[in-house]
């Protein structure tokens, strides 16, 4: 994506240390694109996880300030910070990569998909079996009228997902009504499992 | 046919009548099309009606030769690092599409978002502006404010070399005062907010008929076409052959120099021809040599306005400090040197090359005093925090590179700790020094750089302070 390769830290922009790391090179890891120390401002949440959602940090204010450059600022670029740790976190897992889709013309004002993007840069393969039909965002509701949001998933035409095992993937998981919302509409069509995997969590972060 | 759809526009163009309120948003300006404050409907029209000039956000460029490559430029911030570019797959144009990152806090713009340029009737500024300023010029002060008149009338480009405390801000009265009476338009540009900041209210004063504007990232919006504008260099990427002459004061700030394109951007901003002027308090080489070549016009005033020399930097060791600081202790001497500036009441800056050092470091300074405090550049608190030791409710303050200039604490004592860290330029220590004794009353003061080795840059800097001073007293 970016022309050359990456030589600053994207976050920062301080160099990154280019010595030869023989054990990347090695087992063909992902170069580093983040220094070491706006690596360690991000946390970790792998110990309170469940089986049916996993996610990767918390949204600690390093990460709320990611996502709002990712996201909000469109630099795809971004896309690549945590490619690796994604790439080692979904490329054993057995199911479908299924993500979570945006309505179309929400992809044309932003002209990325940004968990698309995400597991692009991880190389994971992935399909998708859904399509949003609201256009409103998650984002500026109270929890109860989250709750009670009519459908915003539809299953899109001539995909097949009976007897599937599906993998939900989202940027966020917040109250959970998104990826609720999604299951529900793959169960109905068949789905024999639905889990989900977000690479932040927030809520339960004080 | 063409033919006829061109007179048809000619018409309209004379037929629309323009509101001034547009007018008065997009005059020198390079502004994304989709981001105004006017409806969508209402700038297609102007658009249809040639009233703005309408071009990509990024221009390729390609060569054939040695090798056939793309080369992409931005129109905005006038980047052409290549590494700044990021190529996508665009889901609104649907092909590759480029974005420029070193311009994305302004909001991103890529290959498929269209810049506007301002292609209507031009504003005419009054010539009837005030000078309200009756203060006493020395004779340095004097000479320097009539050469650079001079090479304003001239329409030459001007190098204003002032020690830091030489009272540049007075010198520029003179000339800005002029170009206001032509019914010019000027730019006063620095990087630094806090100069910007400090900059405003003074020329509101002095000059109080005049519109004044003060631009700078989340600046509040203000009214009408400002005749006279300060503003951060990064807000020049704004603007587009839109002044008449560009004032560029990097005196109290981060190097102009520094960063390229800022520099591509003052050139950008200005209209062809324009003069600009450069106030700094250590020129680069590079800028030397093209006011030698190109014929610019130079002033120095190597003394300041109180007529005292400049404080001499004293270097201390410091050896391990970070072994120290690390293991929870403050270095013997800079805790002695922190509390004999307690005792004898005397505020002081400590300067820290990382934040992280500087964070490690204030628990421990404040066992030695609860009230000392630290900031850094990305502190919500910043301005409070100087404000207090300015009000003497705090003893001093901690702090990375961020407050090396435009800060005036009257009787202020320094330290720099690590001083022979790579960020510690010598044009970066000749600006912590000036910090030090600015005031008239205070015109001494200590300034001390505690190191682990003495660097190259240190030693240039103390040598350039003692050369000053030499030529100030000849
Ligand atoms: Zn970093
Ligand atoms: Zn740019
Ligand atoms: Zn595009």
């Amino acid at each position: 994506m970016n022309r050359n390769e990456v030589k600053n830290c994207l976050l920062c922009n301080a160099p990154l240390n280019s010595q030869m790391d023989w054990k990347r090179l090695f087992f063909n890891r992902f170069p580093k694109v983040i220094c070491q120390e706006c690596e360690n401002q991000f946390e970790w949440c792998l110990h309170e996880q469940d089986e049916e959602v996993v996610s990767l940090y918390y949204y600690n204010e390093a990460m709320q300030d990611y996502l709002h450059r990712y996201k909000f600022m469109h630099d795809v670029l971004l896309s690549k910070v945590f490619r690796e740790e994604i790439y080692y976190n979904l490329k054993n897992r057995k199911e479908m990569i299924v993500p979570i889709p945006m309505h179309p013309e929400k992809l044309k004002e932003r002209t990325f998909s940004h968990v698309d993007e995400l597991l692009k840069e991880a190389r994971i393969p992935y399909v998708h079996l859904l399509e949003k039909i609201t256009t409103e965002t998650q984002g500026g509701k109270t929890r109860e009228e989250r709750m009670n949001t009519p459908q915003i998933f539809k299953l899109k035409k001539t995909v097949q997902v009976e007897g599937k095992e599906i993998l939900l993937v989202d940027d966020i998981y917040t109250t959970g009504t998104t990826i609720r919302h999604a299951k529900r509409v793959l169960i109905e069509g068949g789905a024999k499992s639905v889990k989900a995997f977000t690479l932040i969590k927030s809520g339960f972060y004080k | 046919m063409k033919r006829k759809v061109q007179l048809t526009k000619a018409r309209q163009y004379k037929g629309i009548i323009v509101e001034p309120e547009i007018r008065e948003f997009f005059i020198g300006k390079v502004w994304s099309r989709e981001n105004t404050p006017f409806s969508k409907e209402k700038i297609d029209r102007y658009i249809e009606n040639n009233y703005f000039k309408v071009k990509p956000a990024i221009s390729e460029k390609h060569s054939f030769f040695p090798f056939f490559n793309k080369k992409y430029i931005c129109n905005r911030c006038s980047n052409d690092i290549q590494q700044e570019f990021v190529e996508f797959e665009c889901a609104r144009c649907r092909k590759i599409c480029v974005y420029c990152r070193h311009c994305i806090n302004m909001g991103r713009m890529s290959s498929c978002t269209d810049l506007l340029v301002w292609n209507g009737p031009s504003e005419k500024f009054p010539k009837h502006h005030i000078l309200d300023w009756n203060g006493m010029f020395t004779e340095l002060q004097q000479k320097a404010s009539k050469e650079l008149l001079d090479s304003i009338i001239q329409q030459r480009n001007h190098l204003l070399h002032a020690v830091c405390g030489a009272g540049k801000t007075e010198i520029l009265f003179p000339a800005v005062f002029h170009c206001l009476q032509e019914g010019l338009r000027i730019c006063i540009a620095t990087p630094r907010t806090d100069v910007v900041l400090e900059l405003f209210p003074r020329f509101q004063k002095v000059f109080p008929n005049t519109v004044i504007h003060a631009y700078y990232g989340n600046a509040p919006k203000q009214k009408g076409t400002a005749q006279l504008v300060i503003a951060t260099t990064h807000q020049l990427y704004r603007f587009e052959e839109a002044f008449d002459m560009v004032i560029v004061d990097e005196a109290d700030a981060f190097p102009y120099t520094y960063d390229i394109s800022l520099q591509k951007a003052v050139w950008k901003s200005k209209k062809k021809g324009a003069p600009v002027a450069l106030v700094t308090a250590t020129p680069s080489v590079q800028i030397l040599s093209k006011v030698k070549k190109d014929g610019w016009g130079y002033s120095f005033i190597p003394k300041r306005y109180h007529g005292h020399s400049l404080p001499v930097p004293r270097f201390e060791s410091l050896w391990f400090y970070e072994r120290q600081i690390n293991k929870g202790r403050i270095p013997k001497k800079l805790a002695l040197w922190t509390k004999s500036r307690i005792e004898q009441g005397e505020p002081f800056f400590i300067f820290f090359p990382t934040i992280h050092l500087m964070q490690k470091t204030a628990p421990l300074f404040q066992q030695i005093h609860p009230d000392i405090l630290s900031v850094h550049a990305k502190d919500p608190e910043r301005k409070e925090k100087v404000m207090k030791l300015r009000n003497e409710e705090i003893p001093g303050l901690l702090t990375t590179t961020i407050l090396e200039r435009g800060v005036t604490i009257s009787n202020v004592q320094v330290a720099v700790v690590g001083a022979e860290s790579k960020i510690f330029t010598s044009s970066a220590l000749i600006q912590i020094s000036g910090r030090v004794g600015r005031n008239v009353n205070f015109p001494g003061g200590e300034i001390v750089f505690f190191h682990h080795g003495i660097s190259v840059e240190m030693d240039a800097a103390r040598n350039e302070i003692l050369r000053l001073n030499k030529e100030g007293f000849q």
